[in-house]
């Protein structure tokens, strides 16, 4: 359930190097010319998404509603309002979990939690990812080989699982959890960077500027990376999907926080009264679904809107 | 002969890099509060301190932690994975009796995604803005987008207990055992939905990604040539497309064996899968250290493994690699 | 009180009482295979060494002890035809059966039980449960005399099947019993025998053709299936896929299997279990020390609420220490009835005013992890209602039992909840938790209280050797009482224990011990399984 942002950021770069075989040559390998005006261009292609657009406006809902519900709703998620197990009802409009809590109140409440575990999780993704990806891709020769050693070292580790240890060993936080999710995903990030700043390194206008005599952090940070973004951004949201499942997971096996209202946290406190009270697990488990297949909806849109093939044909 | 080269290279590499592992796993566990003889202590209902000491020494624990690091890298190189004091053998046994099911579970899941996403991302990449390529995208993006635990809740209810068409839980019917090829017809019959579970998430990777690179070959110039010459848009498409636009996906496949893998600690809960995940998670809850050290470094051979088999296929279908040193 | 001087019968009653439980059925039917459902997997099969459920329904299967026990306390003979308890209570004379064969077809003899005895005092968990035996003699091939150093009242029940498994001393006798192969291919003399393990998924066992009790066992085959995930043995239970699950104690699970006419859900059984669930304190640690303080907790936790709705009724109330199923339990006890209003007081004079954001003080609460329906959830209401006198809780998780018992055993914690079990008499299960002598640092379920109470102390050693069951109530009525009103824990409930069954499945076990007793009257009535 892990990495699949290895896999849809690889399709938005067309030289995702795959990991076992790094000379084989990706079919379109360096190919991809500069957009002559790419935002316009890909805001137009995006819009023209139909898919990507209902991803865009669900996501912004339930942003909003986990922004604005707690005040709107004022139920506390912690206090016992109706009796344990009550179903979906007029009073409790998403029935209550085994101690009454009202399980709309949870929802709302604890999307701020999950979205926040997610959140930080991907940048810490993205910031791993991308600093070790620009040096590697930048300087390439025996730094570019100590760290792609690195990466494959942590790829070959079942994510979860080294997860699921660093969670058992310092406690379950939620921010053990995102530092935990961030530790072990962040692979596919840095080779997706490696990958476009060596696409970039040796275009005209890098070249120009080294020319002129530009410092390497200038290059990398100012002039190769801004360029090597979009690609990155898709990923980075995709890895925001990608760790509220993992939250979700941890949560599942027992490993979640216990004093934050998380989406995660109702489920693996109730999942074993799913088939007693459907509610408890499905409604939270929904939430999930939805938030991560509007992002996944959007990160696919943009990444056809970055496909100069699509936009070709 | 011509691919001996780098894949000894490969193996060698992938020898220091297991190394490695072995290495940070045992440090992770030195930082980790209690061990395994304060299970067996809390199991026990309590002990005397001579007795914690007395057990300390038994496993080694009293030893430095470098010595300990040493005794175990030894003992993995000679092929000893220690012994799990919490199920009382030793973890090598343990982990093989384990091994084939999760095996079975994760390639029968594997396989399962290649064909389905493969299939599907050909299909939507024939026509890119159709409504079918819309519709693929979401069911696909779906799959990838719930819980897996919850996808596997709910495939259990719908199929197990509203249509009782499979199996609950675990690999075969124990008490009535069936012999030969009533034997496998169950086992096909158990592995059914949680194949279909774990496989559902990789169906959107794969078939996103083959949708991809399978608008990037059509539009390269050879295909544009194959057309130009008048062949068959059929035949291009299957005969030559097809066959570049695999490549990524198979790359694919093999780096992601990892992620699969950890998929299936999941999965093998939910469904009661006498699998390696199941007993990772176990070893966990139990702080069984040897286990969870030996199942680590298993998956990771199994990885490394899985990339060496892709790099194989991927040699073999690349018409370029293939065609070097003829 | 009639319980309790069956406890202390001797030979001529017991022998006579015979195997009560199959009296009224009609010839039972032969063969066919139990599928038992289990959620735990066990370290190994042999119960003289390990202690717990996953561990005891196996081994009480495969090993035969001296005695069983019946649904009323009653010990019957099993491999002992009869016995005697000399008149200072110092010596225990047992006369074993002549017929009996291991599994590997060797005899039964008195060495094997001597060497059982010591392996299980070297080696149990429950070191109370045969540490004042001395010695044991074996003056003939099938007489056992054991000797104590003083009168010992709980030996008979340690006779149990779940407690003493008789073992071979040819298999078990050489090297390090801890980690003998045998473990987990065991050889015993019980109704069945050990035929296949596949670790985390099941145990098989077949019927012994050859075992003592002649006509016994009636079915051919048992399976415990493993299944980790609560819900996956549910649907497994409904849909047939299992034919028992024995110690069930999910109220809402048990909520709900009633409703399925197929099944059986019954309570009957397991009175020597004796689980209680409880939330401990920290008596030494501020501001839990005061014992105003830990009443006012008392107070403001809702007893009822708890065993009526959080545990659907189906979790009988714990009032005292000891179950009230246990021949010396006493009810006169103070109850702490909910009273917010008395509690808010008693810590406003305890000088615990609310600070200005409505809170006295913080507290954390832990909880074992594992079993969520009796301890997670009932923290979690912890930190709900003990807002209401305004405590703040934390609840803290631990991933795993030794991360939970490293912090209580070392004392680093305010409150926990906690499921301790009487296990038959208070020597065994009882004494450990209130006896200041066993405050025993990183010993979980030792005295982790750090409760200490000198008329306690004198109360239970005193019973520990009193011979007369009425004096022996007597003193564990008073013990009762001060320990409940020192509160160095406030009882909850009871851990509920259910057995779930098929129909057509007869004979299902009843007994004190539950189905960790052997299963040889059980029976297939329409035979078709």
């Amino acid at each position: 359930m892990t990495s699949r942002s290895a896999s849809l950021a690889a399709a938005s770069g067309p030289e995702t190097a795959p990991a076992s075989a790094p000379q084989g040559p990706s079919p379109a390998a360096g190919t991809t010319p500069k957009p002559d005006r790419p935002l316009l261009d890909t805001c137009r292609m995006f819009a023209r998404n139909c898919p990507a657009m209902t991803g865009l406006v669900l996501l912004a809902t339930i942003v909003l509603a986990t922004l604005f519900g707690p005040g709107l709703y004022g139920v506390d998620p912690f206090s016992m309002v109706d009796m344990p197990f009550a179903p979906p009802g007029p009073d409790c409009l998403l029935g209550t979990d085994y101690l009454g809590r009202d399980i709309l109140a949870g929802v709302i409440v604890g999307g701020r939690a999950t979205l926040a575990v997610g959140a930080s999780a991907a940048a810490i993704t993205v910031l791993i990812g991308v600093v070790i990806g620009t040096f590697a891709g930048y300087f390439g020769g025996w730094v570019d080989a100590v760290l792609m050693k690195v990466t494959e070292f942590f790829q070959i580790l079942p994510t979860l699982l080294f997860a699921m240890v660093l969670v058992t060993i310092f406690s379950s936080s939620l921010v053990t959890i995102a530092i935990a999710i961030g530790a072990v995903s962040w692979t596919a990030t840095a080779r997706l960077t490696r990958a476009e700043f060596i696409r970039i390194r040796d275009l005209e206008y890098v070249k120009a500027a080294r020319t002129a005599g530009a410092r390497d952090f200038y290059l990398m940070f100012r002039v190769i990376l801004p360029a090597a973004l979009p690609p990155i951004i898709v990923a980075a949201a995709l890895a925001v999907g990608i760790s509220i499942l993992f939250e979700a997971g941890l949560s599942f096996l027992g490993l979640g926080d216990p004093n934050t209202m998380s989406w995660g946290m109702i489920i693996g406190q109730n999942r074993d009264y799913l088939l007693n009270a459907w509610w408890t697990v499905t409604f939270p488990g929904i939430a999930i679904f939805l938030t991560v297949l509007s992002i996944s909806l959007i990160g696919d849109g943009v990444n056809d809107a970055l496909n100069p093939r699509l936009r070709r044909r | 002969m011509r691919h001996a080269y780098p894949i000894a290279i490969r193996l060698v590499q992938s020898l220091a890099l297991l190394v490695c592992v072995v290495v940070l796993n045992f440090l992770l566990i030195q930082l980790a509060p209690g061990d395994t003889v304060s299970v067996i202590v809390g199991e026990m209902g309590g002990a005397s301190p001579e007795t914690i000491a007395a057990l300390k020494a038994e496993y080694g624990l009293d030893q430095s932690i470098p010595a300990q690091l040493g005794i175990y890298l030894g003992k993995v190189l000679t092929g000893d994975l220690g012994y799990s004091h919490y199920f009382n053998r030793p973890v090598l046994g343990l982990i093989l009796e384990r091994l084939p099911a999760t095996i079975l579970l994760v390639v029968t899941s594997l396989i399962l995604a290649f064909v389905v996403g493969t299939a599907l991302g050909i299909f939507s990449a024939r026509r890119p803005k159709g409504i079918l390529s819309h519709f693929v995208t979401v069911f696909s993006l779906a799959g990838f987008s719930a819980p897996v635990f919850w996808t596997g809740l709910m495939m259990l209810i719908v199929f197990a207990s509203l249509i009782p068409l499979f199996p609950v839980s675990g690999m075969a019917d124990v008490a009535r055992p069936g012999q030969g090829l009533g034997y496998v017809l169950d086992v096909l019959h158990h592995l059914v939905l949680p194949a279909v579970t774990l496989g559902m998430i990789y169906v959107a990777s794969y078939s996103r990604l083959s949708r991809t690179s399978m608008l990037d070959v059509l539009s390269a110039d050879y295909i544009r040539t194959a057309r130009a010459k008048g062949l068959p848009e059929r035949r291009v498409v299957y005969k030559h497309a097809l066959r570049n636009a695999l490549l990524p996906v198979v790359t694919m496949v093999g780096m992601e064996f990892g992620q699969l893998f950890a998929g299936a600690v999941l999965v093998e809960t939910v469904f009661n899968w006498p699998g390696l995940g199941r007993l990772a998670y176990e070893s966990i809850l139990r702080r069984d250290y040897p286990t969870l050290l030996a199942i680590l470094l298993f998956s990771a051979m199994l990885v490394m493994v899985a990339n060496i088999l892709t790099d194989l296929a991927y040699r073999l279908i690349d018409p370029r690699i293939r065609g070097r040193g003829r | 009180m009639n319980v309790i001087h069956r406890l202390t019968l001797t030979t001529a009653l017991a022998a006579a009482i015979a195997s009560a439980s199959t009296v009224g059925h009609a010839a039972p039917k032969e063969g066919g295979t139990l599928v038992i459902g289990s959620t735990s997997t066990p370290r190994h099969f042999n119960g003289a060494i390990q202690s717990g459920i996953a561990t005891a329904v196996p081994s009480t299967q495969i090993f035969a002890s001296p005695l069983r026990y019946d649904d009323q306390w009653n010990p019957h003979p099993y491999l002992a035809k009869s016995w005697e308890v000399s008149k200072d209570g110092l010596t225990v004379t047992l006369h074993l059966v002549e017929n009996a064969k291991f599994h590997d077809e060797t005899p039964v003899t008195s060495e094997d039980v001597k060497f059982s005895i010591e392996t299980i005092k070297k080696n149990h968990p429950f070191k109370t449960m045969l540490q004042p035996v001395t010695s044991v003699e074996t003056p003939d091939a099938h007489t056992v005399v054991i000797h104590f150093d003083h009168p010992h009242p709980a030996f008979l029940l340690a006779m149990s099947p779940a407690l003493m498994p008789i073992l071979p001393e040819h298999v078990y006798g050489q090297g390090d019993i801890k980690t003998n192969p045998a473990n987990l291919k065991p050889v015993g003399s019980g109704p069945f025998e050990f035929d296949t393990y596949k670790q985390g998924e099941y145990i098989k066992l077949k019927k012994f053709d050859d075992f003592f009790i002649k006509g016994k066992p009636h079915l051919d085959n048992i399976v415990i299936q493993i299944i980790g995930d609560e819900n996956n043995l549910m649907l497994s239970t409904e849909r047939g896929d299992i034919d028992m699950v024995p110690f069930l104690s999910a109220v809402r699970d048990i909520e709900r299997l009633k409703k399925d006419d197929n099944l059986v859900v019954t309570d009957a059984g397991y009175d020597a279990i004796g689980p209680i669930n409880w939330l401990a304190f920290n008596t030494r640690k501020q501001p839990l020390d005061k014992v105003e303080v830990r009443q006012a907790i008392a107070y403001a936790v809702d007893r009822d609420f708890i065993v009526k709705k959080l545990l659907g009724g189906f979790a009988p109330e714990a009032t005292g220490p000891i179950v009230p199923e246990s021949p010396f339990y006493s009810g006169d006890v103070d109850k702490f009835a909910v009273d917010i209003d008395k509690a808010n007081q008693m810590l406003d004079d305890a000088g615990l005013k609310k600070g200005s954001d409505g809170s006295r003080f913080s507290l954390t609460v832990d909880y074992i992890p594992g079993d969520p329906e009796q301890q997670r959830n009932i923290a979690e209401y912890l930190r709900s209602q003990l807002r209401r006198v305004g405590i703040t809780v934390n609840v803290r998780s631990a991933p795993d039992f030794p991360t939970w018992a490293q912090r209580i055993s070392s004392y680093d914690f305010d409150m926990t909840m906690d499921n301790v079990y009487n296990w038959g008499d208070p020597i065994i299960g009882v004494d450990r938790t209130y006896i200041s002598s066993n405050i025993r640092p990183n010993v979980i379920w030792s005295n982790t209280q750090q409760y200490s109470n000198p008329k306690v102390d004198e109360l239970l050693e005193k019973a520990a050797t009193e011979t007369d069951p009425e004096k022996r109530a007597e003193l564990y009525k008073e013990f009762q009482k001060i320990v409940v009103g020192d509160v160095p824990i406030y009882f909850l409930n009871e851990t509920p224990m259910y057995t779930v069954y098929k129909k057509g499945l007869k004979n299902a076990p009843t007994s004190i011990w539950g189905a960790a007793s052997p299963l040889d009257d059980v029976y297939w009535d329409d035979g078709s399984n």
